[in-house]
C-alpha cells in the first residue's frame, strides 16, 4: 500500500500564506487533472477559508483531513483512502465539482500539517494530494 | 395624456384581419414549439446512445485489467483488442462516428461528435487514460518496466508495483467516463429543462400576442360599433324600429322631440304622442312594412303637433334586427310653407280674399255641379264707385284700406259656402252656388247696404257705392267666360244707371256693351303702347285771318282699328276711369308742344292753346294739380294755356260743382284761359254764368251748321255772340266748313272761328308750317299740297 506523505504542522508562524480578510484567511486552491496546488503551502492558523478552483478536465473532490504521523489508511479495493478511518481528523470536504467553478470550503485550521486530496477512484495514487502547514 | 385619434371608420373591416394575425401567431409559435421539441428530444436520444457508451467505458477499463492479468499468469485472454475497443470507442466518443460493440454483448452505436467544451475536454482526457492504460497493460504483457512508460494525462503515480499503476490508471479511466456520462446527462437535464422553459415561454408569448391582438379587436369593433351608434343618435333623423312589441327602439332625436325616456316610448307607449288619426296607419306600416312612404303627426315637447314624413323599410327578413325601421323626418315648416304658398297661389295678398284663379277654379266646380244637379246658382261682379278718386286723392295706401274695408263689410254678408273674390284694383266677385236671381238680387241690396255705410278714412268720412252686375243660371250648362262677361256687362248698366245699383244681365244689354266693352281692352292696351297723340285745329281771327290759338285733340291711332274716334273711345275713357290718365297726357302734351312753337318763335303772346277737360276730370278734383305739373313740367306760361269745359261739368248742384268752380277760379286767377265748350247745349242758366272764371264761349257746331240757313241757328247764335259780349267774353264758332257759313257767323259779330273751311285737326309739325305763315285762309285747306 502506497501511502502519501504526511506532514505534521505545528502551529505554525508563516505569515506569507493567503490573504487575510479581518480574523479569515482566503486560501486559494487549484485542482487540475491530476494534481493540487496552492499559492502558499504555509498558513496562518485560524479560519481559514479555501477557494477551491477546478481547471478539469475532470470533476473533482477535496478533503482536508489533519496529519497525526501514521498517514492514511487506504480501503480494501487499494485505490482509495478510507475515509471512514480518517473521520475523526477529516475537517472539512467538497463534493465532487464539475470544472470550471471555484468553491468556498470554510476551515478552522489549528497550527500543524494536513493533507488536501481528492479521493475520486485512481486520483489519490495518480498524484491529488498535497500537504499544507499550518503555525 | 395624449389619446391617439382614431379615425372616424364605421365602415371598416379590420376584425378579419387581426383574426387571421391571431391564428398566424398560434400557428407561427406551435410550429416554433414542435420544432424545439423534435430537436431537443433528438439530441437527448443521441445523448443516450452516448451515455451509454460512455458508461461501458468503465466496464472495458476494468476487463482489459483483467485480461492483462490473465495472460500474465498464463491464462487465454485478447487484452489487445479489449485495449482497441477502449480506444474505439474513446475516439467515437469524442468525434461521433461508430462505436464498436462490446463482442456478445450489445450492437454497435452511431454517435454524433460532442459539442461542449467540458465535455470535449473530458472526453480527450478520457481518450488520453485509455492510452495511457493501453500502454502500461502492454509494457506489463512485454515484461518492460512500466515506470518507463510516458503517462499523457498529466498524473503522477507514486507507485512503482507495475499492477498498481495498471490499476490506478484503469481506475482513472473508468472515472473519467463515469464524469463524462454524468456531464452529458447534466446536459440533457439542461437541454430539457431550457425547452421546458422555451415552451412555458412560447406559450405564454403566443397567448400574450393572441390576447393583444383580440383585445385590439374587441377595441375596433366597438370603435365601430360606437360609431354606427354615434351616427344613428347623432342624426337628426328621427329613427324608429318597430318589432312585435310594438316599439323596440327609438332614436336619441325621437326622444329628445318628446322629451321622454325610451322605455316611455317603447312598446306601446309611443301611441301616447301619435296623433289619433294617424295611429292605425302607423300600426298598420309598422306591421306590414309598408307602404315605402308614409306621413304622420306626432307631438313635440311644446304639445304641437309636427308632421313626420318617413321612410319605411321592412327588416323583418334580417336576422339582427327583426323590424319595420321609420326614418322620419320632421316636414312641419317645409309643408307649413307650401300650405302658404298654395294659399297665395289663390287669394288675394291684400284683402286674403280668394283670387281670380281660386275664383275661376270654384266657378267652374259650381259650373260642373249644377249641370248635374240643374240647380241654379248666381255671379255677382262687383265694382266700387268713386274708388280711383280716393286713391288718387287719399293715396294708395287709403286705396288698400278702403279695399281691405269694403272687403270684411262683403265678407261679412256672404254665406260662409260663398265664393267672395278680389279680382284686382276695386273689382270683386261672387259666386253664390245655389241661389236664384231673386235671391242674388237680395244679395246685391244687402251688399250694397253694408258697403254704404259710411267709413272713415285718413281722417276724412267717406261713403262708397258699389256698382253690381249679377248674372243668373238658371242651371245646366254654361260656360264660366260667359257668365263673367255677361256679369261684367250688367254692372256697366248698372254703373251708368249711377252709383250703388245693381243689374241683372239681360240678352238686349250684351248688344249694346259688346263693341264698348272691346273697345276698353283695348283703349288700355293703347294708353301703355303710346299708340295715342294729339292733334291740333287752329282757331282765327274772323277780321283779320290771323292764328290766335290752337285746340288740342287727342286721336288714337290704334294698330287693329285704324283711326279711333274720339266720340267713340272718350266715352269708355270716362267710364273707366281712364279719362284721368288720358288728361293728364293731354294737358302735359299741348304745353310741351306750346312751349316749343314759342321757342321756334312761331306763336305770338296772345296765342292760346286750348285743352278739353272732362266732366270726370274735374269731379276728381284734380286739374289745379295736373295743370301745375304740366306748366312747371314744360316751363310754359299760365296764359298760354286755356280749358275747355262743357256747361254740364260746372254747373251741377252740390259739391262737386262747386269744387269745380273753385279750381278753375283759382287757375284763372292765375292767368289760365277757360272757356265753355258746346255753349247752348246744356240747358244752363244764364244768369250763373256771370259768377263764372270764363273768357271766352264756344257756339256748338250744331248751331253753327245751320247758321247760313236755318233762321233758328242763325237767331240762338247771334243770342249766343251777343250775350258773350255782354258778359265781355270771346265768341268762337266752331265746325265752319264752308264759305257761306263763315260769312254768316262773322256778319253776326263772331270773333273767332275754327274749322275744316280754315284747317283739320293737324299733326303738331303740319300745324308748324301755318303757324309759322301767321294766317289761316280757306284756300289753304283747299289745297294743303301747295301750302
Amino acid at each position: 500500500m502506497l501511502l502519501a506523505v504526511l506532514v505534521l504542522v505545528v502551529a505554525g508562524c508563516s505569515s506569507s500564506g493567503g490573504k487575510s480578510h479581518g480574523a479569515v484567511t482566503v486560501a486559494p486552491i487549484v485542482e487540475k487533472d491530476f494534481k493540487i496546488s496552492a499559492r502558499s503551502y504555509e498558513l496562518r492558523a485560524g479560519q481559514v477559508d479555501l477557494s477551491v478552483k477546478n481547471d478539469g478536465p475532470d470533476a473533482h473532490e477535496l478533503i482536508v483531513v489533519r496529519e497525526n504521523g501514521s498517514g492514511l489508511p487506504m480501503r480494501a479495493d487499494g485505490l482509495t483512502v478510507n475515509e471512514d478511518a480518517v473521520e475523526k481528523r477529516t475537517l472539512g470536504a467538497l463534493e465532487p465539482g464539475q470544472p470550471g467553478g471555484t468553491r468556498e470550503l470554510n476551515v478552522r485550521l489549528a497550527p500543524g500539517r494536513y493533507v488536501l486530496l481528492c479521493n475520486m477512484t485512481g486520483h489519490y495514487l495518480g498524484g491529488m494530494h498535497t500537504e499544507l502547514v499550518v503555525s | 395624456m395624449l389619446r391617439r385619434r382614431h379615425r372616424f371608420a364605421p365602415f371598416d373591416s379590420r376584425g378579419r384581419f387581426t383574426i387571421a394575425a391571431i391564428l398566424i401567431t398560434f400557428a407561427g409559435f406551435s410550429a416554433i414549439s414542435v420544432f424545439l421539441s423534435i430537436r431537443t428530444t433528438r439530441h437527448s436520444q443521441h445523448r443516450a446512445a452516448v451515455l451509454q457508451v460512455a458508461a461501458r467505458q468503465r466496464a472495458i477499463a476494468e476487463r482489459y485489467v483483467n485480461e492483462v492479468l490473465l495472460v500474465s499468469s498464463g491464462a487465454t485472454a485478447d487484452p489487445a483488442a479489449t485495449a482497441s475497443l477502449l480506444t474505439a470507442s474513446a475516439d467515437a466518443l469524442l468525434d461521433g462516428g461508430e462505436a464498436p460493440s462490446l463482442p456478445g454483448d450489445d450492437d454497435e452505436a452511431d454517435l454524433p461528435a460532442q459539442q461542449g467544451k467540458v465535455i470535449r475536454a473530458q472526453l480527450k482526457q478520457e481518450r488520453r487514460l485509455a492510452h495511457d492504460l493501453g500502454a502500461t497493460g502492454q509494457a506489463i504483457l512485454e515484461k518492460k518496466p512500466t515506470l518507463a512508460v510516458p503517462l499523457t494525462a498529466g498524473e503522477d503515480i507514486a507507485a512503482r508495483d507495475p499492477v498498481v499503476r495498471l490499476r490506478v490508471l484503469a481506475g482513472l479511466t473508468a472515472n473519467t467516463s463515469l464524469n463524462a456520462a454524468r456531464t452529458i446527462a447534466i446536459e440533457n437535464d439542461r437541454g430539457i429543462n431550457h425547452l421546458i422553459t422555451t415552451q412555458v415561454l412560447l406559450g405564454v408569448g403566443g397567448l400574450f400576442t393572441s390576447l393583444l391582438l383580440a383585445f385590439g379587436l374587441i377595441a375596433a369593433t366597438r370603435r365601430q360599433t360606437a360609431h354606427f351608434r354615434s351616427l344613428v343618435t347623432a342624426s337628426t333623423d328621427l329613427v324608429l324600429v318597430f318589432g312585435r312589441g310594438g316599439c323596440r327602439y327609438a332614436s336619441r332625436a325621437v326622444l329628445e322631440m318628446v322629451d321622454r325616456p325610451e322605455p316611455d316610448l317603447l312598446g306601446d307607449g309611443l301611441a301616447r304622442f301619435v296623433h289619433p288619426d294617424d295611429l292605425g296607419m302607423l300600426r298598420a306600416t309598422s306591421e306590414h312594412g309598408e307602404p315605402a312612404e308614409i306621413v304622420f303627426r306626432m307631438r313635440n315637447r311644446h304639445g304641437e303637433w309636427r308632421q313626420l314624413d318617413a321612410h319605411v323599410t321592412d327588416l323583418r327578413g334580417n336576422r339582427r334586427l327583426r323590424g319595420v325601421v321609420l326614418n322620419a323626418r320632421d316636414v312641419t315648416e317645409r309643408m307649413r310653407l307650401e300650405q302658404e304658398l298654395t294659399r297665395q297661389a289663390f287669394h288675394d295678398g291684400l284683402t286674403g280674399l280668394a283670387n281670380r284663379a281660386l275664383f275661376r277654379d270654384r266657378l267652374d266646380q259650381a259650373l260642373a255641379r249644377s249641370l248635374r244637379t240643374k240647380e241654379p246658382l248666381a255671379v255677382l261682379l262687383l265694382d266700387l264707385d268713386g274708388f280711383k278718386q280716393v286713391n288718387d286723392t287719399l293715396g294708395h295706401d287709403a286705396g288698400d284700406k278702403l279695399l281691405r274695408a269694403v272687403a270684411e263689410r262683403f265678407d261679412g254678408v256672404v254665406r260662409p259656402s260663398d265664393t267672395l273674390a278680389r279680382l284686382g284694383g276695386d273689382e270683386f266677385a261672387l259666386l253664390i252656388d245655389p241661389a236664384t236671381e231673386s235671391e242674388a238680387e237680395d244679395v246685391a241690396r244687402r251688399l250694397n247696404e253694408a258697403v254704404g255705410e259710411p267709413l272713415v278714412l285718413a281722417g276724412r268720412e267717406l261713403s262708397v257705392g258699389a256698382s253690381i252686375g249679377i248674372v243668373a243660371h238658371p242651371g245646366g250648362h254654361a260656360d264660366g267666360d260667359d257668365l263673367i262677361r255677361h256679369a261684367d256687362i250688367a254692372m256697366y248698366a248698372a254703373k251708368d244707371a249711377g252709383r250703388g245699383h245693381h243689374q241683372v244681365f239681360r240678352y238686349d244689354m250684351a248688344l249694346e256693351f259688346g263693341e264698348l266693352l272691346a273697345l276698353e281692352g283695348e283703349l288700355r292696351a293703347a294708353v301703355e303702347n303710346g299708340e295715342l297723340c294729339l292733334h291740333y285745329q287752329p282757331e282765327i281771327d274772323v277780321e283779320s285771318g290771323k292764328v290766335v290759338g290752337v285746340e288740342a285733340l287727342l286721336r288714337w291711332e290704334s294698330e287693329s282699328r285704324g283711326n279711333v274716334s274720339p266720340g267713340e273711345f272718350i266715352p269708355i275713357a270716362e267710364a273707366t276711369g281712364l279719362i284721368l290718365p288720358l288728361g293728364d297726357f293731354v294737358l302735359r302734351e299741348a304745353c310741351a308742344q306750346t312751349a316749343r312753337w314759342l321757342r321756334e318763335g312761331l306763336i305770338e303772346d296772345r296765342f292760346v292753346t286750348w285743352v278739353n277737360i272732362s266732366a270726370k276730370q274735374l269731379a276728381a278734383g284734380r286739374v289745379g294739380t295736373a295743370v301745375d305739373q304740366a306748366l312747371e313740367a314744360t316751363g310754359l306760361a299760365p296764359k298760354f294755356l286755356g280749358l275747355e269745359v262743357t256747361e254740364t261739368a260746372i254747373v251741377p248742384d252740390g259739391s262737386a260743382g262747386e269744387r269745380a268752380r273753385e279750381e278753375l277760379q283759382m287757375l284763372h286767377d292765375r292767368g289760365v284761359h277757360v272757356a265753355i265748350d258746346d255753349f247752348g247745349t246744356g240747358f244752363s242758366s244764364l244768369s250763373q254764368l256771370r259768377h263764372f272764371p270764363i273768357d271766352m264761349i264756344k257756339v256748338d257746331r250744331s248751331f253753327v251748321k245751320g247758321v247760313e240757313h236755318d233762321a233758328k241757328d242763325a237767331a240762338i247764335t247771334a243770342n249766343i255772340v251777343t250775350l258773350a259780349h255782354a258778359l265781355g267774353l270771346v265768341a268762337i264758332a266752331e265746325g265752319i266748313e264752308s264759305d257761306g257759313q263763315l260769312a254768316s257767323i262773322r256778319e253776326l259779330g263772331c270773333d273767332l272761328a275754327q274749322g275744316f273751311l280754315f284747317a283739320r285737326p293737324r299733326p303738331p309739325e303740319e300745324v308748324s308750317l301755318v303757324l309759322a305763315q301767321g294766317t289761316c285762309s280757306p284756300d289753304d285747306e283747299r289745297d294743303p299740297a301747295t301750302a
